[in-house]
Parts: C-alpha cells; sequence; structure tokens
C-alpha cells in the first residue's frame, strides 16, 4: 500500500496524535511530481470547476423556462453563456480527461512516472492558474471603465465583439490570457504524454501491444500541439489588436473578422476531437471488461482513430457555412465533414462487435459506457445532418446545434468519463464506489439528459436561435424551454448522487482489492491505491492483456496476435 | 514456494524516484502574474517576472549538476491474479468459451447473398407484375415508374402513355432492379448470419418494413411526383415478398467459417509463418 496516496482517509483513520498536520499534507501535494497525484489534482480542479460551469448552465435554463422572464439580465446572462462554454471546454472536460491520461497511462504502460515528472507538475499548475485568472474576471474585468466584469462575448469570443470598441475593460484580456496561459500547460502535457508513451514503455510492450486507451491518449496528446497553436496565435493577435493598435481582426482597419473564426475553428473542431478521443479510450478498455471478451478489431481501432486525428484537422470550416466560402470550399468541407463519420462509425460498430457474444455484465461504468453508445450514435447523426452546408444554412446558430453540441459533450464525453470514474476509482482509492447509488446516478443522469436536452433539438427547428436571453411566446418554444430546464435539475440530482457516491465510498466504501474487475491491462497488476513507484519490478508483457495471461498461462494472447 | 521466496529476495528493496519540487509551481504562478499585469498593474508584472526568474533558476539547479531524487522504500506485495469480490468470481466461471471469438465465427458465401439477390428480384417482379395486372395500369406501370427513380420523363406524360411499352425506361428499369437485387441480396449474406435465429423474420419482414417506411416518410418532399403514383400497399408487399424470397434462399446455403486469428498476410494468401500454432512460448517475449 502507499499511504500517503489516500491521505484524507487514512489521516481519518489515523489517531489523532498520529495524523499528519492538514497543512503538511498539503504542501505534499503542492510540491509533487508523482503523476498519480497530479492526476488526482487535474480530476478534483475540473470538478471544482463542473460545479461553476453547472451553477451557470441552472441560471441560464432557470432563465428560459419560460417566455419574456426577468430572472437575469442581459448582461449577466451573456456572461453565464460565455464563462459557462469557456469553463466546460478548457477547465473542466480537458483537465478531468487530462487528469485520467496522467494517472492511467504510465501504469498501463509498465512505467513508474511520466517522462517528464517536473513537466507534468508546471503544465498542472499553468491549467490551474488559466483557470483562475478567467475568473478573477468577475473581480477584476471592469477596469477603469467600470465596463462590466466577466467576458459577455461567448466562447468562441467573434470579432468584432472582442475589439476596444465592443469590450471595454478588461474581461477580454482576462479570457484571453486565462486561455494562453493554460493553453502552455495543455501543449506541456500533450508533449510529456507523447514523450511518455514513445519512450517510456516497459519491455515488451510494442506499438502494437499497446493497450487502446494508451494508443488513442498519444494521437490525443500529438493533436494538442497543432490544436492549442492557431488558438495561442489567434489570441496573442487579439492582444496585439487590443494593446499595440493592431488591426488582425479590424474591419475599419482593413483586417478581416473571419480571420479570428477560421483561427479559432482550426483550433475548436480538432478540440472536440480532443475531448472526444480519450472518451473513447475508456470505452476501449471498459467495454471488452464488462463483456468479457477481448476488444474486436484492435488493429482498425487503432488506424480509425489516426484517422479521425488527420480528418479532424480538415473539417473546421463547417462551422462557416454562412460566411463567404465559395462552393467548392463549401463541397470540401461538407466532404470532410462527412468523411470522418467512417472512422467514428467503425469504432461504434468494433464495440458492438466486442460486447456481441459476450457475457455483458450491466455494472455502473458499463451502464454509463451503453448509454454513451446510443447518445454518441445520436449525436454523430445529428453531426451528419449538420455537416451538410444546406442544413447548416438552415439550422446553424439555432437550438438545434447547441442540442447535437451537447448530445456529443454531455452524452459523449460526459457518459464515458462517469464510466471511467466508477471504473478506476478503485484503483485510485482502493475502495469501490457503490453500485446502488452508481445505479441511481445512471438512471437519473440519463433521464435528465434526455429531459434536458431533446427538446432542444425541436426548438432549433421551430427556430428557436441560440444564445438569446429571453423569447416572445406564441412561437412554439415555451413548452421545450421548460422541459429543458426541467431535465437541469434531474441531472443536478444525479450529480448530487454522484459527489455524495465518491465521497462516501471514498472514506467507507467496500474494500476494492488490486483487481476488483478481473481486468487485463497492466494497472490492476498493482496495488490499489499504487505505491509512489507504480511497480517493484518492471513488469514485463507478451500480449495485449498481459493480466490475462498471467491468469490464463494455458490460453494465453498472445498466441492469437 | 522456493520459487516465490527467491523472487522476493530478487526484488529492489529501494527505488529512485524523482523528489518532489516547488519550482514548477513557483514558475507556474510568476508567467501568470508576469500576463496578469497587462490587464491589472505593472507591479504585478514585476512580481511575476521575479518569480518567473527564480522558478527558473530553482529548477534549473534541482536538475544539475546531478538530478536530486528520492529513495522510495518498496513494500513487497505479490500481485494475486485471482479477486475475491463474489460479482467477479461468478462470471469467471461462465466465461469463456469464445472469450477472443470475433463473431460471426461461421458467415454465407458470397455466392449465397448473389442468389439470394437474384432469386428475391424474380419475386418482386412477379409481385409487381401482378399489381400492373390488378389495378388495371397493365404490367409496364410498375417498370416505367421504376426506371423515373433515376429518369424524370414517365413522370411528365400522361396516365395512358405510362402504362405503355418503352425499350429505354425497361432496359434502365432492369439495371437498376438487378443491380439494387444483388446488393441487397449481398447485405442479407452479410447481416443474416449475425440474426441467426429468425433469419426470415429480419430479412423477410423487418427490413421490408422499416426500408418502406423510412422510403414513405421522405419520398413526398424528395420525389412529389413519383410519391402520387405509387401504391404503399402493394409496394409493402413486394418489398416483403423480396425479403423472404432472399432470405430463404440466403439461410438455406452451406455456411463457411471465418478466418479468426489469421494475419492478414495469410488470409490475403501469402505465404508467411504466423499462425498461431507456429508460434512458441519464447515469441511473445521478445
Amino acid at each position: 500500500m502507499a499511504p500517503d496516496s489516500m491521505p484524507i482517509a487514512r489521516a481519518l483513520s489515523l489517531p489523532r496524535s498520529e495524523r499528519k498536520p492538514w497543512l503538511e499534507v498539503l504542501h505534499e501535494w503542492v510540491i509533487t511530481v508523482d503523476h498519480k497525484k497530479i492526476g488526482v489534482m487535474y480530476v478534483l480542479y475540473g470538478l471544482l470547476f463542473m460545479v461553476a460551469g453547472g451553477i451557470e448552465a441552472t441560471l441560464m435554463r432557470i432563465q428560459l423556462a419560460v417566455p419574456e422572464a426577468r430572472f437575469v439580465s442581459p448582461q449577466v446572462f451573456n456572461r453565464l453563456f460565455t464563462m459557462h462554454g469557456t469553463t466546460m471546454i478548457f477547465f473542466v472536460a480537458m483537465p478531468i480527461l487530462f487528469g485520467f491520461a496522467n494517472y492511467l497511462v504510465p501504469l498501463m504502460i509498465g512505467a513508474r512516472d511520466m517522462a517528464f515528472p517536473r513537466l507534468n507538475a508546471f503544465s498542472f499548475w499553468m491549467t490551474a492558474f488559466g483557470g483562475l485568472l478567467l475568473y478573477f474576471s468577475y473581480v477584476g474585468g471592469a477596469g477603469v471603465y467600470g465596463a462590466g466584469s466577466a467576458p459577455s462575448f461567448g466562447w468562441w469570443a467573434y470579432a468584432p465583439l472582442t475589439s476596444p470598441a465592443f469590450a471595454r475593460g478588461h474581461s477580454t484580456d482576462f479570457w484571453t490570457l486565462a486561455l494562453l496561459v493554460s493553453g502552455v500547460g495543455t501543449v506541456g502535457f500533450g508533449v510529456n504524454t507523447v514523450a511518455t508513451i514513445l519512450c517510456m514503455r516497459c519491455p515488451g510492450m510494442k506499438l502494437t501491444k499497446m493497450p487502446l486507451l494508451v494508443w488513442l491518449n498519444l494521437v490525443m496528446g500529438g493533436m494538442l500541439f497543432f490544436t492549442i497553436s492557431p488558438l495561442t496565435a489567434a489570441q496573442l493577435m487579439l492582444m496585439i489588436d487590443r494593446y499595440l493598435g493592431g488591426h488582425f481582426f479590424d474591419t475599419q482597419a482593413g483586417g478581416k473578422a473571419t480571420l479570428w473564426m477560421h483561427f479559432f475553428w482550426i483550433f475548436g473542431h480538432p478540440e472536440v476531437y480532443v475531448l472526444i478521443i480519450p472518451a473513447f479510450a475508456f470505452l476501449s478498455e471498459i467495454v471488452p471488461v464488462f463483456s468479457r471478451k477481448a476488444i474486436f478489431g484492435y488493429p482498425i481501432m487503432v488506424a480509425a482513430t489516426v484517422g479521425i486525428g488527420f480528418i479532424s484537422f480538415g473539417v473546421w470550416a463547417h462551422h462557416l457555412y454562412t460566411i463567404d466560402m465559395p462552393s467548392y470550399g463549401q463541397a470540401f468541407f461538407v466532404g470532410m465533414s462527412l468523411a470522418i463519420a467512417v472512422p467514428t462509425g467503425i469504432k461504434i460498430f468494433n464495440w458492438l462487435a466486442t460486447m456481441w457474444g459476450g457475457k455483458i455484465w450491466l455494472a455502473t461504468p458499463m451502464l454509463f459506457c451503453v448509454g454513451f453508445l446510443f447518445q454518441f450514435l445520436i449525436a454523430g447523426l445529428t453531426g451528419v445532418i449538420l455537416a451538410n452546408a444546406p442544413f447548416d444554412w438552415q439550422l446553424g446558430n439555432s437550438y438545434f446545434v447547441v442540442a447535437h453540441f451537447h448530445y456529443v459533450i454531455v452524452g459523449g464525453i460526459l457518459f464515458a468519463l462517469f464510466g471511467a470514474f466508477y471504473y478506476w476509482f478503485p484503483k485510485v482509492t482502493g475502495r469501490m464506489m457503490d453500485e446502488t447509488l452508481g445505479k441511481w446516478h445512471f438512471w437519473l443522469f440519463v433521464i435528465g439528459f434526455h429531459l434536458t436536452f431533446d427538446p432542444m433539438h425541436i426548438a432549433g427547428i421551430l427556430g428557436m436561435p441560440r444564445r438569446i436571453w429571453t423569447y416572445q411566446p406564441g412561437h412554439g418554444w415555451a413548452i421545450w424551454n421548460m422541459i429543458s430546464t426541467f431535465g437541469v435539475f434531474v441531472q443536478a440530482t444525479a450529480i448530487l448522487i454522484f459527489v455524495f457516491n465518491l465521497i462516501h465510498s471514498y472514506l467507507q466504501g467496500a474494500q476494492a482489492g488490486d483487481d476488483p474487475w478481473d481486468a487485463w491491462t497492466l494497472e490492476w497488476s498493482t496495488s490499489s491505491p499504487p505505491p509512489p513507484y507504480n511497480f517493484a519490478v518492471i513488469p514485463e508483457v507478451k500480449s495485449r492483456r498481459p493480466l490475462w495471461d498471467l491468469k490464463h498461462p494455458e490460453d494465453p494472447d498472445w498466441q492469437y496476435e | 514456494m522456493a520459487e516465490e521466496t527467491k523472487r522476493a529476495e530478487d526484488l529492489p528493496r529501494e527505488v529512485e524516484m524523482p523528489s518532489p519540487t516547488a519550482w514548477p509551481i513557483v514558475l507556474a504562478a510568476g508567467i501568470t502574474l508576469l500576463v496578469a499585469g497587462l490587464a491589472t498593474t505593472v507591479w504585478l508584472t514585476v512580481l511575476g517576472a521575479c518569480l518567473a526568474a527564480a522558478g527558473t533558476v530553482g529548477w534549473f539547479r534541482h536538475l544539475y549538476p546531478h538530478e536530486r531524487l528520492e529513495t522510495e522504500r518498496v513494500e513487497h506485495e505479490p500481485f494475486k491474479p485471482v479477486t475475491e469480490r463474489p460479482e467477479v468470481a461468478r462470471r469467471r466461471e461462465v466465461i469463456q468459451e469464445g472469450h477472443r471469438a470475433r463473431v460471426p465465427v461461421e458467415i454465407y458465401p458470397v455466392s449465397a447473398g448473389i442468389k439470394g439477390g437474384l432469386a428475391g428480384s424474380v419475386a418482386m417482379a412477379l409481385l409487381a407484375m401482378l399489381y400492373g395486372v390488378v389495378s388495371h395500369h397493365g404490367i409496364w406501370y410498375p417498370i416505367n415508374l421504376l426506371a423515373a427513380v433515376v429518369y424524370a420523363r414517365p413522370l411528365l406524360v400522361s396516365s395512358h402513355q405510362i402504362s405503355t411499352f418503352h425499350i429505354q425506361l425497361f432496359l434502365v428499369a432492369a439495371a437498376i432492379h438487378v443491380l439494387a437485387s444483388l446488393l441487397v441480396g449481398l447485405l442479407y449474406g452479410a447481416v443474416l448470419p449475425m440474426f441467426p435465429r429468425r433469419p426470415i423474420l429480419l430479412g423477410g419482414f423487418v427490413a421490408p418494413i422499416v426500408w418502406s417506411g423510412l422510403l414513405h416518410s421522405v419520398l413526398g418532399i424528395i420525389n412529389p411526383l413519383l410519391n402520387q403514383r405509387i401504391s404503399w400497399g402493394w409496394f409493402v408487399a413486394s418489398q416483403i415478398g423480396f425479403g423472404i424470397v432472399a432470405g430463404l434462399v440466403v439461410a438455406r446455403q452451406g455456411r463457411i467459417h471465418t478466418r479468426q486469428y489469421l494475419p492478414f498476410a495469410i488470409r490475403a494468401g501469402l505465404e508467411v509463418s504466423g499462425r498461431p500454432q507456429d508460434k512458441d512460448p519464447g515469441e511473445g517475449q521478445q
């Protein structure tokens, strides 16, 4: 056992005289370079910001529940949707996914730590400070003009809304600087992940024998170099515009507002795949274990992921069909956007083929994965609809797009994340999460999710634009908005159950043992929680399922790979 | 037992790990304050620059001339590849025939799909012509309508003209009918092994009804003129006729085993090693 991997539970179980002072525990965590602790900090940080982003979403939904509501002012509403989007993408989804990668990748490749442990700590703190800088805008955003607080231009920050004429005060600056700072952390994480996977694998773990989670994080890490760079470049150009009299995005002085759009979406759309690929990674580990079958089509799963990585950089302009783009340009981006459905579909078929004929065990992690499959399929189908320029001309900037996007982020990524929480929690803490509470969490969240986001499709088709503060009665939108708002409260209840389950299970959950799911990858071959050095002896592997080989020497996998 | 003891003796007693350090957080804080000064006060930038410099130097000195490491004592608890959780133990017993199988393990040959498609096409053609006779439009009416899927002229002529024989329309309709029947037959050949219990129910009823429903819901938008001339009851009947005949023909063909674990090179017909039985235990250790 590693005593300092569970400081709170350990502290509470010790007599008061033997407990470490809280300050000392805190100091240990602040100066740590251990990939597991940094992974846990990423996740806790993301969860903290999820509370902020969730509250912002709830306030928006209350405002939209009925026509002509005055729950918040238009200015506050604008800030809410800007901060909600920015928070959820940059400071919730990314940190939590990075946290899981940080924790799991070294364990799964049989390494003792990341390739650059100190860079790992630096990357985390840059991300963390970036989030704090963003929220400091509520306090310091007014500037000398006393104008506004938090940014209010939407998370795309389209020009000219960010120009000094429209964004007085410093809220835009805090937004820009926050993303610049966290971007440095993100690139650091990407470099570290790629270097770790390429250089730190244990003996026998050739690229063809890596767990799929590791492969997918390798692709994601590589993508980070190319997704974050355009955003950082655009942020610097914006700063030059705002502070040094530049005109990159100033249409009155020869600049182009659409330049920002291109820069932002060259980052923005691959970013969606940066987020969804780790979610795919979770499914690729959880689905086989809970189907009691080896993954179907390992090589094609890897190829599909690499294909998604490449194609994702050629689809950005499907967000821009309504700007001045030539028809052949539109045709290209329609084709690319449709093409990306092919490798994505391959993955869905392969997960289904893995389940098919298996002995499916519908424990909570698997339930969330099944939910993912269903919802992500629908998200993909609405994505295919929106990929077609004529449909997008009609539905773009409507609530249909909001519904599609949240189907991807919540119905896909968040469901996979919840599955990952339930699956790896025993490894991180040594204790099982409560199954009954887990099932309550799942079913309430499924119901809440569909109540919230299904009606948004209809409201969008009925013409409801996104980002409106309120609406008049008589459009036929009111009932759908009321249902959506009700769904948010169901989701919030489910989240509260999840948080309670996390805390309750951490303190009082059943002992998990080293390998509570009878799984097959290396992280389950060390203690739960793992010691600081992960493995006393660096393991040697012969196949993609090293623990299967260990448990079944009479029928090892390497004979078939 | 002796082997286990020896293995325990071989274990290292200590492992060196990177020592914790505050310099990364100092550097991160410095950079953050440095840029935050742009939107607040220059003094914050100065403070941030100082912290960043201190962080950089401290980090450098942490690594050079020698990386600072800390020693972790190894507490050896041998991994037990068995979990006592009853939920897991229960499931372990029901594994494991086919735990590695790439289903379906048996499929129909391509020829089965072709035969099924051709047989189905005959059944569908007979039903369509029967409709022509019963509805008094004549046997060429459904054929001309089928040609109208890609060739709009028949929809623009009178009802009398659309019921008469036209060689171009006949050739177009025959090509569509044979090609589509072959493709659907091949699809049945590929899909039916995945539903071995009820192939006729799936191929004969479920698939045709789903397809007809889909077409019915969109044809009015895609091609309203064609939509007006279709008798949907007969349309569904002919689809079901195709499905049942094609399904029956496909299901009666002999199945063949898939080559489960053979490497691609061998499946492609190349003479290479790599069959499972060729491998020896040392091979996996490379």
